[in-house]
């Protein structure tokens, strides 16, 4: 992450609202329409927001019939998916090694 | 986007005996780290040496085993990093099984997205972050 996508990403995270967003969509991707549905915010309040965290290069548009469904910018996910692995990975070594200095597991 | 990392190990040891495995840096140094600073209260330090690396970080919850197991698992949470990267959670849960203990570990980035471009990572006592963390 470049300085400036920082800062600029950091300005648009600056509002709760949108950090709220962001948070949901990591959890599934939504369109505008279902997060309003859960949130107290108009719609086209909810489409600023989203519209301002994609500007950030933070979430994704992706058509959906005649919606638009946004989703968590791909680096950041394949980013997790490596992190789970490797961090994985080093638990299953540790657990090995408690296990076997606490006796094997009925 | 699920970013945890979940592990279950069962033990033929009481839950009394495993908290001290996971707590005690004596016990610590054999199978997690080579070197264990680990402060038993919420905000205490929290420091560890793997393989050369410094991680440093700071615990958020002790609860050793209730007397009453019925008052809910064990639990020790605390967060660490290595250098600049973003912070993770480090939740270790005991719950008696049988004449064992039931071990599950969770390792998770509740805040990654946010951590990543240098928002502060609060501590939270849930694994997911809420509506009232996120809006904090």
């Amino acid at each position: 992450v470049s300085e400036d996508r920082a800062g600029a990403v950091f300005g648009v995270l600056a509002d709760p609202m949108r950090r709220r967003l962001l948070a949901q969509i990591a959890e599934h991707p939504a369109t505008a329409t279902e997060l309003a549905g859960e949130l107290p915010i108009s719609r086209q309040a909810v489409a600023k927001h989203l519209s301002s965290l994609a500007d950030a290069g933070l979430l994704a548009r992706e058509r959906s019939g005649r919606d638009v469904r946004f989703h968590v910018t791909p680096a950041p996910l394949s980013e997790a998916v490596s992190w789970m692995t490797r961090v994985g990975a080093q638990w299953d070594e540790r657990l090995g090694r408690l296990s076997e200095a606490l006796g094997d597991g009925p | 986007m699920t970013e945890l990392i979940e592990r279950d190990l069962t033990v033929p040891r009481s839950p009394a005996e495993v908290w001290e495995a996971v707590t005690d840096p004596a016990w610590l140094e054999t199978w997690l780290a080579d070197a264990v600073t680990l402060e038993l209260w919420p905000g205490g330090e929290a420091h560890f040496v793997i393989d050369g690396e410094e991680r440093t970080g700071w615990v958020e919850e002790v609860s050793p085993p209730p007397e009453d197991a019925a008052a809910g698992p064990a639990r020790l949470a605390f967060w660490w990093t290595v250098g600049d990267q973003p912070a993770t959670r480090v939740q270790i849960e005991l719950t008696p099984s049988g004449a064992g203990t039931a071990l599950r570990l969770v390792e998770s980035r509740p805040l990654q997205v946010l951590d990543l471009v240098g928002i502060p990572l609060p501590g939270h006592s849930n694994h997911r972050p809420g509506p009232a963390l996120i809006a904090a």
